[in-house]
C-alpha cells in the first residue's frame, strides 16, 4: 500500500479493512530519548492466524507489542482493530475492543491466588446492576457462579486446576507463564498478544505451550507471538515479521523467512 | 521596607539551610534505598537534646555540642538501619519500612517524653544574643551566622565527598542503579549503612542548631520533618542539588509569609506549593526522566 | 457462617453497654466504634486499592467540622448535615485521589501527608468560621428519635449513642465487606498488586482509585460527624496528622487487606491504652514498639496471627486423632 492510500485509510472513519484483516498497523514509530525503538513498521494481521514477530534482542519487538496493547502510544502512525482507530486509546480501553496480552517479565498479582488472578480477568465482562454489588441478589449470584465456572475451565485448559487456591507467587516459573495466559484469556480477546512465551521454559513446557496456542488458533482466535527463538516460531506461525534495530527486515511465511539471506545475516551477524 | 525584606531574607536562609541539612539526609536515604524514614524526625530531636545536655548539664562548649549531636545522630541512624531497614530489605515493600519507622518514631518520641518531659526546654545558645550589625540596619545573630557557616561547610564537604571520593561515587552509582555498585566491588549493605550514618549525622547536627531557634520538646523534630519531606519532593526525590535549592526556597517562603502575610499561613503556603508541584511537575525542580521497563 | 458472625457482632454491640455501666467506659466504647469506621475506611483505600494514604485524619476532620458548621451556622437538620458531611469528605477524598492517579507509592504518601497538614492548618487559621484553636463548644448530640409506641430514644444517653454509632459502624462494615466480596474487590486488589497488569485486563485504574478514595473518605466523614456530636467540642488538634498514624496503626496491627483485621485493630488499640493507663506515657512507647514488631515479624497483623493459630490448632487436633 502506498503512503497516499494509507493516509486516506486513516482519514476515512468508515474504512473497513480488506477481508480477513483483523489488525492493521501503518508506519508505526516510537522513540525513547534518542533511541528509535520502532521505525516505520506496518503490518496486517489476518483473522484467525498466528502472526509472529521475531528479531534479535533489542530489535523493538516488545516495544511494537506495547504500542499495539496501548502501554505506549506511537509517535507517528496508525493502528486499527477491525477498523476501530486505536491511536490515543489507553490500554484498558483496548481490552473492551478485544485486545488481550501477556507480559515478557511475568506480571501476575503475586499475593492473589491462582483462581483470583483469573477472576480479575473478567473485569470487562460483568453485567451486574450497581445495587447488586451491595446486595448480592440473583444477577450477582449468577454472574459469580458463571465467572467461577469459566475461570476453572480456563485453569483446566492451562493445566493449573490443582493449583487454584495457591498464591500466584508460589507457582513454578512455567506455571506462572501458563497462568498469565489463562488470565489474558479471561478477557475473551479476539486478538491475543503473547510476549516471549517460551522464555525460561523447559522443553516439555514449550511443547505444552505450543499445543495450547494451536488449540486457541483452532477455535478461531488471532494470536501475535513475539519471540526471539526462531525454531519455536517456525512451528506455529502462519506469517512472520522480522525486525532488526527497530526496522522492518522481512515479512513472509516461515519457509520464506528461513530462506531469506537478509534474515540469516541479521541472526548470524548478531 | 527594604530592610525588612533583607532581614527576612537572612532569616529565611538560616531556616532554609537547616531544612537542607535535614532534607539531604532523607533524600540520600531515598536515593539509595527508595524508602522513606519517618524516624529521621527523632534523630533531629535527639540531636537537639544531646546538644542541650552537653552544653547546659555538662557545661560543654556549644560549638563542640554540634559535634556531639552529629555523633549521636550517626549512632541512631546506624540503629534505625540495623533494626528496621536491613531486616525488611528482603521483602521489597515500600509500605512496610515506612510504617515500621512510624512505629519507631512513636516509640522514640514517647521515650523522650518520659525522659525529658513535655515542658519546652529553654535552649539559649551563648551566641543567640550576640548581634553582628550589617548594612542598612539589618543584623544577624552569631547563632545564625554559625548556622549558616556550619551548614554551608557541611554541605560543601558532603558534596566534595560525593563527587571526589570513591565511596561517594559508589554511593551515587547505587542511587542511579543498584547493580552498578556491585560491579564496583562495594558491598551494598555497607553503602546503605554508610548512607544512614551520614544522613543521620546531618540530621543530628541540624537538630543541635535548630534547638535554640525552635520550641524544644520531644515533638520538635516532627514539625521539621514534615517540611523536610515537602522539600525533598519539591527538589526531586534523591536529587541533592534540587534539595538544596528547595530547602532554601522553603526557608525564604516561610520567612516572607510570616512577615508579610500571616505567620499562621506558612504551612498552608508551603504545602500548597508541594501539592502544586506534585500535580504539575512530580519529578521535582530538576527533572530526571525514567522509562518504566515493561 | 457469615450470618452467625454478624448476629454475634450485633449481640456483642447490644450487650456491651450493659456490662460497662460507668460513663467513662461507655464513652470509650463509642470512640472505639468511631475508630472502627476510620480503620475500615482507610483499609479500603490502603489495604484493598493499595494506595498509600497518610492523610486520613483530614477526611475525619472535614466530616466533623462540616457537619458541625452546617448544623450550628446554617441550622441544617442533623441527618442532612451528616449526609452532606459524608459527601464532602468523599469529594475531598476523590480530589486527593487525583494525586493517586498521577503519582505512585511514596509520592502519594507525601502528597496525602501534605493534604492533611493543609486541612489541619486551615481549621486552625480560618478563625472566622472554625474559631481556630479556641474550638467549637456545646455541639448537640443527634436529635432524639420518637417512634410511635416506644419510649423516646435520646442520644444524650451514652448507651443509646453507642448503639447508634456502633450500628452505623456495623452497617459500613457490611457495606465495605459486600463491595470487597464482589468483583470490585478483585478489581481493587488487582490495582494494588500491579497497575500495568490491571490495565491489560481492561481495568481503568484511575477511575477505581477515585472510587476507593471516595468511599473510604466518606466513611471517615461519617466518623467525624459522629465524633463531633458525641464529644460535643471540636478543636483542630483532634485532626492533627499523627491521628492518621494512629488509624494506620490500627489497620496494620489488625491486618490490612482484610476487613475484620482493622476492626480488631481498632478495638484493641482503643481499649488497650485505656487499660494501660497506669503505665502513663510508657503505653505509647509500647504502642510504637508493637507497631514496629508487627511490621517486622507479623506484617499480616492479627488477621495473619489468627490464621496461623487456626492452622496450628488444626494440626494439633489432627495429630491427636490418630493417636
Amino acid at each position: 500500500m502506498t503512503p497516499n492510500v494509507a493516509a486516506k485509510a486513516v482519514a476515512n472513519d468508515g474504512w473497513r479493512a480488506p477481508d480477513g484483516v483483523l489488525f492493521r498497523g501503518e508506519c508505526l514509530n516510537k522513540s525513547f530519548g534518542g533511541v528509535h525503538a520502532v521505525r516505520d513498521i506496518s503490518l496486517d494481521i489476518t483473522q484467525g492466524s498466528v502472526f509472529a514477530i521475531i528479531g534479535p534482542n533489542g530489535a523493538g519487538k516488545s516495544t511494537l507489542l506495547n504500542l499495539m496493547s496501548g502501554i505506549y502510544q506511537p509517535d507517528r502512525g496508525a493502528m486499527r482493530l477491525e477498523g476501530v482507530d486505536l491511536v490515543g486509546l489507553p490500554a484498558y480501553r483496548r481490552v473492551r475492543l478485544g485486545l488481550g496480552r501477556t507480559f515478557q517479565k511475568i506480571r501476575l498479582f503475586k499475593h492473589l491466588t491462582v483462581l483470583e488472578n483469573v477472576l480479575a480477568g473478567f473485569h470487562v465482562h460483568h453485567r451486574i446492576p450497581a445495587w447488586q454489588y451491595i446486595v448480592h441478589a440473583r444477577v450477582f449470584q449468577r454472574d459469580y457462579a458463571r465467572c467461577r465456572d469459566e475461570a476453572m475451565r480456563l485453569l483446566e485448559f492451562v493445566g493449573l486446576t490443582p493449583r487454584a487456591a495457591t498464591p500466584a507467587a508460589s507457582l513454578a516459573y512455567g506455571e506462572q507463564r501458563m497462568l498469565e495466559l489463562a488470565r489474558a484469556l479471561a478477557t475473551a480477546p479476539r486478538l491475543l498478544l503473547i510476549d516471549e512465551p517460551a522464555a525460561g521454559l523447559n522443553a516439555a513446557e514449550v511443547e505444552k505451550l505450543l499445543d495450547r496456542i494451536g488449540r486457541l488458533r483452532a477455535r478461531g482466535m488471532t494470536i501475535v507471538v513475539v519471540e526471539h527463538n526462531m525454531d519455536l516460531v517456525m512451528q506455529i506461525a502462519d506469517r512472520v515479521l522480522v525486525m532488526d534495530y527497530g526496522q522492518y527486515l522481512f515479512e513472509g511465511s516461515p519457509a520464506e523467512v528461513q530462506a531469506s539471506p537478509a534474515v540469516i545475516a541479521a541472526y548470524l551477524g548478531d | 521596607m527594604s530592610t525588612v525584606i533583607l532581614q527576612q531574607g537572612i532569616n529565611g536562609i538560616v531556616f532554609g539551610s537547616l531544612y537542607v541539612l535535614v532534607a539531604l539526609g532523607l533524600t540520600l536515604i531515598y536515593g539509595v534505598l527508595v524508602q522513606i524514614n519517618f524516624a529521621h524526625a527523632d534523630v533531629v530531636t535527639l540531636g537537639a537534646f544531646a546538644a542541650y545536655f552537653f552544653t547546659f548539664v555538662f557545661g560543654g562548649n556549644y560549638l563542640v555540642s554540634i559535634g556531639v549531636a552529629l555523633v549521636v545522630g550517626a549512632a541512631l541512624g546506624w540503629l534505625v538501619n540495623a533494626a528496621i531497614f536491613a531486616p525488611l530489605r528482603e521483602r521489597g515493600s515500600e509500605l512496610l519500612p515506612l510504617i515500621a519507622t512510624i512505629g519507631a518514631s512513636i516509640l522514640l518520641q514517647n521515650a523522650m517524653l518520659i525522659w525529658f518531659g513535655p515542658i519546652p526546654y529553654a535552649f539559649d545558645s551563648p551566641y543567640s544574643n550576640a548581634v553582628l550589625r550589617l548594612w542598612g540596619g539589618t543584623y544577624i545573630t552569631w547563632q545564625n551566622l554559625i548556622i549558616i557557616g556550619v551548614s554551608t561547610l557541611t554541605i560543601a564537604m558532603l558534596y566534595a565527598f560525593m563527587k571526589l571520593t570513591y565511596m561517594g561515587k559508589a554511593l551515587r552509582a547505587v542511587a542511579q542503579d543498584r547493580e552498578t555498585a556491585g560491579l564496583m566491588g562495594i558491598d551494598p549493605n555497607k553503602l546503605i549503612m554508610l548512607t544512614f550514618v551520614i544522613a543521620s549525622a546531618l540530621a543530628g547536627m541540624g537538630g543541635a542548631m535548630l534547638g535554640p531557634i525552635l520550641v524544644l520538646t520531644p515533638f520538635a523534630g516532627t514539625t521539621v520533618i514534615v517540611k523536610a519531606f515537602a522539600i525533598v519532593i519539591i527538589g526531586g526525590f534523591g536529587n541533592v542539588e534540587g534539595t538544596i535549592i528547595a530547602g532554601l526556597l522553603v526557608g525564604l517562603i516561610e520567612s516572607y509569609t510570616t512577615q508579610l502575610v500571616n505567620p499562621g499561613l506558612t504551612d498552608i503556603v508551603v504545602f500548597t506549593l508541594l501539592l502544586a508541584m506534585l500535580a504539575l511537575r512530580p519529578t521535582g525542580l530538576i527533572a530526571e526522566k525514567r522509562e518504566e521497563n515493561v | 457462617m457469615r450470618l452467625a458472625l454478624l448476629l454475634a457482632a450485633a449481640a456483642a454491640i447490644a450487650a456491651v453497654p450493659v456490662f460497662f455501666e460507668d460513663s467513662y467506659w461507655r464513652a470509650n466504647l463509642t470512640i472505639c466504634a468511631i475508630n472502627v469506621m476510620l480503620a475500615i475506611g482507610l483499609d479500603f483505600i490502603l489495604g484493598y486499592a493499595g494506595q498509600l494514604n497518610l492523610g486520613h485524619s483530614a477526611f475525619y476532620g472535614i466530616g466533623a467540622y462540616a457537619s458541625t458548621l452546617l448544623i450550628m451556622k446554617l441550622d441544617t437538620p442533623f441527618w442532612m448535615a451528616f449526609a452532606l458531611a459524608m459527601a464532602l469528605s468523599g469529594v475531598a477524598g476523590m480530589a486527593l485521589s487525583i494525586f493517586a492517579v498521577r503519582l505512585r507509592g511514596h509520592y502519594l504518601a507525601i502528597a496525602s501527608l501534605g493534604f492533611a497538614v493543609i486541612v489541619h492548618q486551615v481549621l486552625l487559621n480560618w478563625i472566622s468560621v472554625t474559631q481556630g484553636p479556641l474550638g467549637i463548644y456545646a455541639i448537640k448530640p443527634p436529635p432524639a428519635i420518637a417512634l410511635p409506641g416506644l419510649p423516646v430514644i435520646a442520644f444524650s444517653n451514652p448507651a443509646n449513642m453507642f448503639y447508634l454509632v456502633a450500628g452505623f459502624a456495623l452497617l459500613f462494615y457490611l457495606l465495605l465487606d459486600q463491595l470487597a466480596r464482589s468483583p470490585i474487590g478483585e478489581t481493587l486488589t488487582a490495582i494494588r498488586e500491579d497497575e500495568v497488569s490491571a490495565a491489560s485486563l481492561g481495568i481503568n485504574c484511575a477511575a477505581w482509585k477515585v472510587f476507593a478514595f471516595g468511599v473510604g473518605a466518606a466513611v471517615a466523614g461519617a466518623a467525624g460527624a459522629f465524633y463531633a456530636s458525641f464529644v460535643g467540642t471540636l478543636v483542630p488538634d483532634a485532626f492533627i496528622i499523627t491521628e492518621s498514624f494512629t488509624i494506620l496503626a490500627m489497620v496494620i496491627l489488625g491486618g490490612m487487606g482484610t476487613l475484620i483485621g482493622p476492626v480488631l485493630g481498632a478495638i484493641v488499640l482503643t481499649i488497650l491504652p485505656e487499660l494501660l493507663r497506669g503505665f502513663g506515657d510508657l503505653r505509647l512507647v509500647l504502642y510504637g514498639f508493637a507497631l514496629m514488631l508487627a511490621v517486622l515479624f507479623m506484617p499480616g497483623g492479627m488477621a495473619q496471627a489468627a490464621r496461623l493459630a487456626r492452622a496450628l490448632c488444626g494440626r494439633v487436633l489432627r495429630a491427636q486423632v490418630p493417636g
